[in-house]
């Protein structure tokens, strides 16, 4: 199921939450929306799934206009930041909760229902919790029944708002690997809101940037790594160095930590810079400096044995030269 | 001068601790004086009086034709109001929990009112709307419909003085479990009132039955409010509360007492719901 997003805005107050968003979603696709807090992309997947109900603006999915249908006829799945599960009802009976309101007509028997439920128990691994309560369980089991629940209604299109925000980094990645396997398995179109850059360019096959209400950047994790369209792309990506640059300082130059070199004699397109902190973190060695001209901040990323082989030290003076450089127009940065 | 430092640290700070412990027995002390002197004493003395001419004057007092109707009344009053506020007090929790809308701010002030008007005044509203000198007193008249001075009245000022307990006691409840169950719920296809029956009130019914006794406790007891609107006909509009205080005023202190103990009962038994109910609540919490 294809989803389609027209000129989308919504005001909350004096606060602009979406400002006349376009978005098309292909069928089967994974995308992600990735910015700051604030930047409206929750706002978007609550209006896609009819929780909110935009200002202006149409959606659409595959193709049929949605924007007036009530949230309970949209058949998505939603799974929301800190759960929701039904704190006074069993996992099992949170996993059939949307079977069991359903109308009479088109409700399914009690047998068929156990059979669904067990079956989706077992999809998200946790059939063996199945009379547990959902304070009993972990964050990392609630996230996974939370899905199971908004699958049990064969949704035809799945909505995830920040899945793993609310978890620690380990079950955060298992989580991640396990969300794209599944993904791949169900051929379901999926939508997720994260602020986690790595997360999105890890999990997603499409990503859309937001920030203040607009969409920034919409591409493949690795256009948005190294192609970003924007200056506010260009620093919410990764980590990255701001030079100021041309004639008269009127552009900026973004240069990332990993894409700067370090030798040992000045050149015709280097920096003097002193280090200031070496900072060990497992193949790699982050370096902070300071530039010697004008004392601004520089963040440098060298692998370990290209910083072993160089033989440096904190308070030593060395050359830093740009491998790569994205430059934009001081007006748009 | 290490060794010496070790053993010389507990000592300080067992210290404070040490010097405060008369503390909480002196605090105990004074709380169960009061509530000795305030609430034990009096409460026995009530039991006390109501039997002093032995249990069978006890009970007469109790079966007699204005008292049993006064009980009678006082069980249908709170049996009408406690449920119309019930019904009340969730739509409003549940509209000001849940939802967004304007004169929200308002509508809480007017459900506190109750609590910061003087129950004469509430009594007082109603006869001067339904009195016979009142708004629609002669409308009323005109059409034989009697409030004032008749049941109809007691449960209206009941109705008024009781309104604040259910919602109070949901909103708080309801504002801190949020929206997104029933947002949840929603997306998985449950319209409103399933959403309501099977999310809503499951969750918040512990505090919907304390809300209820609460309430119940305060409609069957409340004096003031129903003292103006009822008109003191005995054994037509006299209620629990209204006939003890007819009886002491005609010292007829054995029957004012023994009737004044089964009001002292009810709050006995309320209490133990009470206890029984958070004891409940409690439990289901730590599960």
């Amino acid at each position: 199921m294809s989803i389609q997003v027209k000129n989308v805005s919504k005001n909350f107050g004096s606060f602009s939450a979406l400002d006349n968003v376009s978005l098309d979603i292909e069928p089967g696709e994974l995308v992600a929306l990735l910015g700051p807090s604030g930047s409206g992309k929750t706002t978007l997947l609550r209006v896609i799934a009819g929780l909110e109900r935009p200002d202006s603006g149409e959606t659409f999915f595959n193709g049929i206009n949605t924007t007036a249908t009530p949230v309970q006829e949209r058949e998505v799945g939603f799974v929301f930041q800190h759960y929701a599960l039904f704190r006074h009802m069993t996992i099992f009976e949170n996993i059939a909760f949307g079977l069991r309101v359903k109308p009479r007509a088109t409700r399914p028997q009690d047998a068929e229902i156990t059979e669904r439920v067990m079956k989706l128990l077992k999809l998200v691994q946790l059939d063996w919790l199945h009379d547990r309560y959902p304070s009993q369980l972990s964050g990392g089991q609630r996230q996974r029944i939370a899905l199971a629940r908004a699958l049990a209604i064969e949704p035809k299109v799945l909505l995830l708002d920040e899945p793993f925000g609310a978890l620690d980094a380990k079950v955060r990645k298992e989580l991640r690997r396990w969300l794209r396997n599944l993904h791949d398995e169900i051929q379901l179109t999926s939508v997720f809101v994260t602020h986690d850059q790595e997360e999105a360019l890890e999990v997603a096959d499409r990503v859309v940037v937001f920030n203040h209400g607009k969409i920034e950047q919409i591409g493949a994790p690795s256009d948005i790594y190294d192609h970003p369209a924007t200056p506010f792309v260009n620093q919410f990506i990764g980590h990255v160095n701001t030079f100021k640059h041309g004639h008269n300082n009127d552009e900026i130059a973004f240069v990332r930590p990993h894409d700067i070199d370090v030798v040992n004699q000045a050149g015709d397109n280097t920096i003097a810079a002193t280090i200031e902190h070496t900072i060990k973190i497992g193949a790699m060695v982050r370096l902070e400096l300071s530039r010697k001209d004008n004392g601004d901040y520089v963040e440098v990323e060298l692998r370990r044995e290209t910083f072993d082989k160089l033989n440096l030290n904190n308070g030593n003076v060395v050359h830093l030269q740009a491998r790569r450089t994205k430059v934009f127009d001081k007006q748009a940065a | 001068m290490n060794t010496v430092n070790t053993i010389t640290l507990p000592r300080t700070v067992s210290r404070p601790h040490e010097n405060t412990r008369w503390i909480p027995v002196v605090l105990t002390t004074i709380a169960l004086l009061f509530l000795t002197l305030f609430l034990f004493l009096p409460l026995a003395c009530v039991f006390a009086e109501g039997l002093k001419k032995g249990v069978f004057t006890y009970f007469a007092a109790i079966v007699e034709a204005d008292a049993w109707a006064a009980v009678k009344l006082t069980l249908l009053v709170a049996f009408i109001s406690v449920p119309f506020n019930l019904v009340f007090g969730v739509a409003a929790a549940w509209a000001i929990a849940k939802f967004n809308f304007r004169g929200k701010s308002l509508l809480i002030t007017f459900i506190d009112l109750p609590f910061s008007v003087s129950p004469v005044i509430a009594g007082l509203i109603y006869v001067l709307l339904f009195g016979l000198n009142g708004w629609f007193g002669p409308w009323l008249a005109a059409h034989d419909v009697q409030i004032i001075f008749a049941v109809p009245g007691l449960v209206l000022a009941s109705v008024f003085v009781t309104f604040p307990f259910v919602a109070r006691e949901l909103i708080p409840l309801m504002q801190a479990q949020g929206r997104e169950e029933e947002e949840a719920a929603a997306v998985l296809g449950a319209n409103g009132w399933q959403t309501l029956w099977l999310v809503t009130l499951p969750n918040v019914k512990w505090g919907l039955l304390y809300g209820v006794i609460l309430c119940n406790a305060r409609a069957m007891g409340e004096f003031g409010a129903v003292s103006v609107v009822s008109g003191h006909i005995r054994g037509v509009t006299n209620t629990l509360p209204l006939h003890v205080e007819i009886l002491y005023n005609e010292y007829n202190f054995v029957a004012a007492f023994a009737c004044a103990s089964l009001l002292a009962l009810l709050a006995l038994v309320t209490l133990a719901i009470k206890s029984f109910v958070e004891h409940r609540h409690l439990r289901k919490h730590k599960r």
